[in-house]
């Protein structure tokens, strides 16, 4: 029925209703937004945004975290946000069984491809989740942007308990307001041992130059992420400032990486250290410490023999890159609760360790006895009959190891402003499209 | 004849091989060997791969390259990782389905439509309308793709990105479907039975539905099997427009599998899949068949000119 | 209305006058409201506008638009007069001078690929239109079932069969025909290009067998009766019948591989090998490159009009021919 002239649909009547539905609202406020030419705000201090190690930052606090007598939710989903493969399932699925009273349940991580793609998901308020797992660089602008809740600390009382103090106060989130560690790593290059001997490769002035070697034509790879792959071009020319801000510095780095290309040809992988390598796809490879730790998992036959081809480099006196993930709880989690309840399990010791032995990243826990760790057969390997016994890490890339010395004298990768940051995409851009100078 | 012509002329001695090769080769109906060959040998580079990844799924071990004995492990076996345990590939595995349902479900009925109006419609506008529908369906995918998803996430906020999302996309990339294959149908039928409706005193509206949809059938059964085929395999859109883990159907973890770490037990999946949808597809060609019996009977040729 | 049986004439002139008095169709015979047609059409066409056109406007805006200073995300403007134009003009630097080389391999892969699909589809469905006789169900069949099998599945069966340890260097070793196994996934052009043709064939296979299926016999009977071999019936008749069709097939064939990226990415993974699809898909997944990815989606646009609209007009002609 056509309404009567005088009754006809207003438009403060379609806002009212709509605004009940609360569907149109969302989109009105961004076609409202839109019809204000954005502009460049003012940032809040690019201070903040960009901690180095030796300007600690601590982030603001807008919110207050839950309280400590909030109650754990009932039948709750758990959703994790997470990199592929960096969690073990059955370790979430203990905590699931543990806290059965209240009837939680898990299916699977939800995965992002690498950190921009996930901090975009979260700012556009697509993602849900109630544990997130970021890297230190986007920590900071999270924090600020209230996309991350603060942790309420008697939750989480194996924080102080069990983890490196140094971890109470870490340069990018002094007095843990936001995130506390997941796992240390360090940074090198991952080798197959019946093609690069030990002797030769600890042996080279510059073993970073390994990667360029054009012996290994077609079987090099590094990682597809630009702060790690173009860091190591850096660190093959002597430059240790691996969040450099010098436009000599990141055309160095570009004209390194393109003679790559023209040297080795070299693939950029997600699962080249942990897998590929592993499955002689493979020579040479750059390897965070615990993908090759965990490539034992991957190799074609489970026997000691095979494992005895995987190799793990890194500076013997221990400077070279280092660094920690963190664990953080995003501001729109559905179970703040539950998800610090599961950090907190997270941060125990057996469960730490029991992760580890799956994961290959080693977690920064004071129980552990880095010495032992080459010694010592880890759960995953318990459990699994089919392969051989397998250590924590295998004793011939005992460079894998990680200590708390060595973050007194390792690099750090820490946060870019945003201009800086463009001018590293634009390097990184120009070395995925296999721009040869030469041509 | 010219054959016979041909060996008259040779040594005796070379002329019988020779004459009867030259005899093949100047004979108009012979069978082309090399054609065939060439057919053939295109058929199994298409359809080999697939049946060893199939038998791969059957696999003992856990190499996804070479075969190590065969069993049930990936499909119930494995506690953890098999098919039947693992809920992640069981979400994937409904995720995918629910697409292809729900988006068949919404753009065929729309295509069928917009075809019978961009078919009859003789006023202004129509021209445009079905240029805009071809151009959707030229358009490379990855460029729909990528604008639904600035779209979805800057401007149409309130569509969530994951299953709404993803089924918004999937039609859009789906409508032009339906509509060419339905116009190609309506091509071949004539006016005289709406007309003989309308004289017997039907309205517009149910000389359509009572006349000209049942002969349209056969061309929206094909139009529901290619639709929903089609969505199964979609990997560029819902890729950009996924949100939660839930809502990756098999396509997009095959992809991420492939840059991790797979078991046999995607490949397992994707039989599965594989299954369902021949079941669908034979479903839809026998429908297809049956609503146009009476007709011409080359059916799977016809099948194959509505793609 | 002189096409009635008798019978129905008792009705007609009731209904004739109703529908005469409506603003008709000018279809003959067929008195049809002017709105009815339109309205069938109209829930697709605003589906179109909503997530179609508006979307592409939404590139636009994209690509005029700016990045948040925070997140760098894009910041879309929707109004022209607010248009910035430093990222496409950056963009169109790039594409033109530094991304240079990926276009042009691109359209060297696009090209070979293409030329290989034309081949031997042509072959095969000349074949089964003409030659194949009682098999000619089955192999439509098996011809067809690419498009439900899933592409992705087909792509991984190919990825674990080009392993080091896979079957296909397992099979070439044993025949000798490479003295050891060949890595066919280390960032090959061969690879990706025949990826590219394993993938898309099938689009080409069918509009042309479709085409040859419906050629008159007695068109090239005639050309033999006229003393042509067969080869020069093929020359001179077949093959200038089927040029609409191969020139169709090639394009429904080249658009998609021009936005192809992932064919790349599960077999090669090199920087050398990397194609616009390639750009476009790392540009929209990295921060602060939202612009740019926008404006490579322009770009490629821009790129396929021509073959696009080529297409477009082919399809109207024919299907005014028909």
């Amino acid at each position: 029925m056509r309404p009567h002239p005088r009754q006809r649909y207003t438009r403060r009547d379609f806002l009212q209703r709509s605004a009940a539905s609360a569907i149109a609202l969302p989109s009105l406020a961004a076609i409202v937004a839109a019809c204000t030419k954005p502009g460049e705000e003012n940032v809040t201090g690019q201070n903040l945004l960009t901690p180095r190690p030796d300007r600690p930052v601590t982030l603001p606090m807008e919110i207050d975290p839950i309280a400590t007598d909030t109650p754990i939710e009932q039948d709750a989903e758990l959703v994790l946000f997470n990199w592929d493969a960096y969690v073990w399932k059955p370790i979430v699925r203990r905590f699931i069984e543990k806290f059965a009273d209240y009837n939680p349940s898990f299916t699977a991580v939800t995965t992002f491809n690498n950190m921009d793609e996930a901090v975009a998901k979260m700012q556009a308020g697509q993602i849900e989740a109630d544990v997130f797992f970021p890297t230190i660089d986007v920590v900071p602008k999270l924090a600020i942007s209230g996309l991350l809740q603060p942790l309420n600390h008697d939750l989480i009382p194996n924080m102080e308990e069990n983890v490196w103090p140094q971890y109470q106060n870490p340069y990018y989130d002094q007095g843990w307001r936001y995130t506390v560690p997941y796992v240390v790593y360090t940074t090198g290059v991952a080798y197959r041992r019946d093609v690069v001997s030990d002797d030769e490769i600890f042996g080279m002035d510059n073993p970073w130059e390994i990667l360029w070697d054009p012996r290994f034509e077609n079987r090099a790879g590094v990682y597809d992420s630009y702060r790690d792959t173009i860091q190591t071009a850096l660190l093959k020319r002597g430059i240790t400032d691996l969040n450099t801000d010098r436009q000599e510095d990141l055309d160095i780095a570009r004209d390194e990486l393109l003679a790559m290309i023209d040297a080795v040809n070299p693939r950029a992988t997600v699962n080249g250290a942990y897998k590929r390598l592993p499955q002689d796809e493979f020579d040479v490879h750059l390897a965070w410490s615990g993908d090759i730790a965990a490539g034992w998992g991957y190799v074609p036959e489970y026997t000691r023999d095979y494992y005895e081809n995987l190799g793990y480099w890194f500076p013997e006196d221990r400077v070279g890159p280092i660094d920690n993930d963190c664990i953080a709880i995003p501001a729109n989690a559905p179970h703040p609760r539950l998800a610090h309840e599961f950090i907190n399990f997270m941060l125990g010791y057996k469960n730490a360790m029991d992760n580890f032995s799956w994961v290959g990243y080693q977690p920064p826990q004071n129980e552990t006895d880095p010495g032992s760790l080459t010694t010592t057969e880890g759960l995953y390997s318990l459990q699994s009959g089919w392969a051989e016994p397998a250590e924590y890490v295998l004793p011939w890339m005992e460079a894998a190891v990680v200590r708390e010395s060595d973050f007194d004298v390792g690099y750090r990768q820490a946060p870019l402003t945003a201009e800086v940051d463009d001018r590293w995409h634009d390097v990184w851009q120009q070395f995925k499209a296999g721009v040869n100078a030469s041509t | 004849m010219r054959a016979t012509v041909e060996r008259a002329t040779l040594p005796a001695a070379e002329a019988p091989r020779l004459g009867r090769m030259r005899a093949w080769r100047r004979d108009p109906w012979r069978k082309p060997r090399i054609l065939s060959a060439v057919t053939w040998g295109y058929v199994a580079w298409s359809i080999l791969p697939l049946s060893v990844a199939v038998l791969i799924s059957f696999n003992q071990g856990r190499s996804n390259a070479s075969l190590q004995g065969l069993g049930l492990n990936w499909w119930w076996g494995d506690p953890d990782l098999s098919l039947f345990r693992d809920p992640e590939l069981h979400a994937a595995l409904f995720q995918s389905l629910r697409l292809s349902v729900t988006t068949m479900l919404i753009a065929v009925p729309m295509g069928v439509a917009f075809a019978l109006g961009l078919d009859r419609w003789r006023g202004r506008g129509s021209g445009t309308a079905n240029f805009v529908m071809l151009l959707s369906f030229v358009m490379p995918e990855i460029v729909l793709g990528v604008a639904m998803f600035l779209v979805v996430a800057h401007l149409a906020t309130f569509i969530d990105l994951g299953t709404p999302a993803q089924v918004v996309g999937l039609v859009t990339y789906q409508l032009s479907y339906p509509v060419i294959i339905v116009r190609a149908r309506l091509l071949s039928i004539d006016k005289e039975y709406e007309e003989a409706a309308m004289d017997l005193g039907a309205p517009p509206r149910s000389a359509v539905r009572r006349v000209l949809l049942p002969l349209l059938y056969p061309a929206i059964f094909a139009s529901f099997a290619i639709v929903f085929a089609d969505t199964i395999d979609d990997f560029v859109t819902v890729r950009y427009l996924s949100g939660p883990a839930t809502s990756e159907p098999l396509s997009v973890k095959i992809y991420n599998f492939s840059r991790s770490s797979p078991t046999p037990a995607v490949n397992a999946a994707a039989t599965f899949l594989l299954v369902t949808t021949t079941l669908v597809v034979v479903i839809g060609y026998l429908a297809y068949r049956y609503s146009s019996r009476g007709e011409r009977r080359d059916d799977v040729a016809r099948f194959a000119a509505q793609i | 209305m002189s096409t009635l049986p008798p019978e129905k004439a008792v009705l007609a002139p009731r209904r004739s006058r109703r529908s005469e008095r409506r603003a008709t169709a000018v279809d003959s015979g067929v008195h049809y409201p002017r709105w009815f047609w339109p309205s069938f059409a109209t829930p697709g066409i605003l589906w179109l506008i909503l997530f179609f056109l508006l979307p592409l406007y939404t590139v636009l805006s994209v690509a005029f638009g700016t990045v948040d200073p925070i997140f760098r995300s894009p910041l879309p403007v929707y109004q022209p007069w607010w248009w910035t134009t430093s990222h496409v003009a950056e963009g169109l630097g790039k594409a033109t001078g530094l991304f240079r080389h990926v276009y042009a391999r691109t359209f060297v892969y696009v090209f070979i690929a293409s030329a290989i699909c034309l081949v031997i589809g042509y072959a095969v469905a000349y074949y089964v239109a003409r030659h194949a006789g009682r098999r000619k169900t089955l192999l439509l069949v098996l011809l067809i079932s690419p498009f439900w099998i899933s592409y992705l599945m087909r792509m991984l069966a190919w990825v674990n069969l080009l392993q080091q340890d896979g079957y296909v260097n397992r099979i070439l070793t044993f025949l000798h025909v490479v003295p050891e196994p060949v890595g066919w996934l280390e960032g090959r052009p061969i690879t990706v290009i025949l990826g590219l043709v394993y993938g898309y064939i099938p689009y080409m296979i069918l509009p042309l067998y479709g085409f040859l299926d419906r050629i008159e016999p007695n068109l090239l009977e005639a050309g033999r009766d006229l003393g042509g071999s067969p080869r020069s019936t093929f020359l001179r008749v077949t093959l200038p019948l089927s040029r609409p069709a191969i020139l169709a097939g090639l394009v429904i064939v080249s658009l998609p591989m021009f936005g192809d990226y992932f064919t790349n990415t599960m077999l090669s993974g090199s920087p050398s090998t990397t194609m616009i699809g390639n750009l476009i898909d790392d540009s929209i997944s990295s921060t602060g490159q939202g612009p740019e990815a926008a404006v490579l989606i322009l770009i490629l646009m821009i790129m396929l009009l021509i073959p696009i609209w080529y297409y477009l007009r082919s399809t109207a002609r024919a299907a005014e021919a028909r």
